[in-house]
């Protein structure tokens, strides 16, 4: 089904919509409870001041990823994929390529109803297993790294999430080769070349995402417009 | 951090609260996963179809969860267990959480984990960290189905074009975030020649998976451990020469 029919507003989008804004906010106000934990228990919050001083200052360093994240990660994630996506967290490293396999695994075809549903799907899966071992960790997280010989943890801390993006850049650049080099090239010219030339402003990772996720899809169009693609 | 925070920071009624909001997270994909699996029969969609990207997703989530749950056991011994359990299981990964963290703390006027780190410098980190996911989350809950309706327009109705139009923003996304690694690796290496480790790390994992998807070809079982098995093969690539 295609995903602009009104048939996948009613059966898919609604029911999504409604679960997707209550099963966020809920969770955001309770984040404050250890908070007020700490006020009821010992007597201590942060002044006015400080809390608005700590506000400003953590917006300053994120303020712009609230905004360019959902927008940039909404083509690839979907619908119900960003509403668990960003409550879930860990997005590039778990939740885009847990999706982008069960799309292969279940052969559909993006932008259609059976996709959105098989992406939910593997992105609810990535869940399960991400919240396995975070409480695992939680529990006996000490103990079992313990039992880890030192190169081992350095091998997953350091090397997992660039095998991971180089893998899924792989994967995703399979269906479009044509696109890998302009998808590369943005991002080198504004991380590594502008700094060469002073316009260290290029290089702020905000502005990088925004330009390298919708330049590339820019040069899509054009291309496909082209016919080149497909 | 004293005796005396390290042991507030972990007492139980931190970790009911966390329990809950934790139980939440599972229960929102719980839900999803539900509605999937009743909108999949309503349009005739196979569930076997339904069963194998449930299950390909939690494959596929086993290896980066695992780089996850080292960094967290580093992040539990700084702000206590059941703060770190909740901040990791919601958006926001642990350097962004340690940075709100540490940002607490400089708003309190002490530096983070010293001796001078109180009760009261706690509660303005689990502040910062609380206000600084809301950023994310409360955005995403009131404009998310904005969003869909602006990728409707983009789209213009070609659902061939939809199709590209995603691939073409995941290759953006995944473009920076490898340059990004490499840029960052070149940038390091003169100080630390071990950097190199994240490149080859990133090379080998893009040609493995070029290598899997193609005996993928044959072996469709294969598909759901593909992204595992490149991404075992790029951090042993790593880890044996750099």
């Amino acid at each position: 089904m295609n995903a602009s029919s009104p048939e996948f507003k009613k059966l898919w989008k609604e029911p999504v919509v409604r679960l997707g804004v209550i099963t966020v906010l809920v969770p955001t106000a309770l984040c404050f409870l250890p908070c007020a934990y700490l006020y009821i228990v010992h007597g201590v919050a942060p002044t006015f001041d400080e809390a608005l001083k700590a506000w400003g200052m953590i917006a300053t360093i994120f303020g712009a990823f609230y905004i360019v994240e959902p927008i940039s990660y909404y083509p690839i994630l979907g619908l119900t994929g960003t509403y668990i996506s960003f409550l879930a967290g860990n997005i590039s490293n778990v939740r885009i390529p847990s999706a982008a396999v069960a799309q292969d695994v279940a052969g559909t075809e993006t932008g259609t109803l059976e996709a959105e549903i098989v992406a939910t799907l593997g992105v609810a899966g990535s869940v399960v297993t991400n919240l396995f071992f975070v409480s695992l960790a939680a529990v006996a997280g000490a103990y079992i790294l313990s039992l880890l010989p030192p190169s081992v943890q350095n091998a997953f801390k350091n090397y997992t999430v660039p095998a991971i993006f180089g893998a899924v850049f792989c994967q995703f650049g399979m269906k479009a080769p044509i696109l890998i080099l302009f998808a590369a090239a943005i991002p080198f010219l504004m991380l590594y070349v502008a700094p060469l030339y002073g316009l260290t402003f290029l290089s702020a990772a905000w502005l990088v995402i925004v330009a390298s996720v919708f330049g590339t899809i820019a040069i899509a169009r054009i291309l496909f417009k082209m016919g080149k693609l497909g | 951090m004293s005796p005396e925070v390290l042991a507030a920071a972990n007492a139980t009624g931190l970790w009911v609260i966390s329990i809950i909001i934790v139980f939440i997270v599972l229960l929102q994909s719980v839900l999803y996963a539900k509605l999937s699996f009743k909108v999949a029969g309503q349009i005739n969609y196979p569930i076997s179809k339904c069963r194998e990207a449930l299950k390909a997703g939690m494959i596929t989530a086993i290896g980066p969860s695992i780089a996850v749950f080292i960094v967290m056991v580093g992040m539990m011994a700084v702000v206590g267990t059941p703060i770190t359990w909740l901040r990791l299981s919601i958006i926001g990964a642990a350097p962004t959480e340690l940075t709100a963290a540490t940002v607490g703390a400089q708003a309190a006027g002490v530096e983070f984990g010293s001796p001078q780190y109180d009760m009261h410098a706690l509660s303005v980190s689990f502040w910062t960290m609380a206000i600084n996911g809301t950023g994310w989350l409360v955005l995403v809950a009131l404009f998310t189905h904005k969003l869909e309706d602006i990728r409707q327009k983009l789209g213009g109705g070609n659902a061939k074009w939809l199709g590209f139009l995603s691939l073409a923003a995941a290759l953006g996304c995944f473009g920076y975030l490898n340059i990004n690694t490499i840029v960052g690796a070149l940038r390091n290496m003169p100080k630390n020649p071990s950097a190199v480790g994240a490149i080859y790390a990133t090379v080998s994992g893009m040609a493995a998976m070029g290598a899997v998807t193609k005996l993928t070809q044959t072996r469709p079982w294969l598909k759901e451990y593909s992204l595992g098995i490149a991404m075992l093969i790029g951090m042993l690539v790593a880890a044996a020469f750099a």
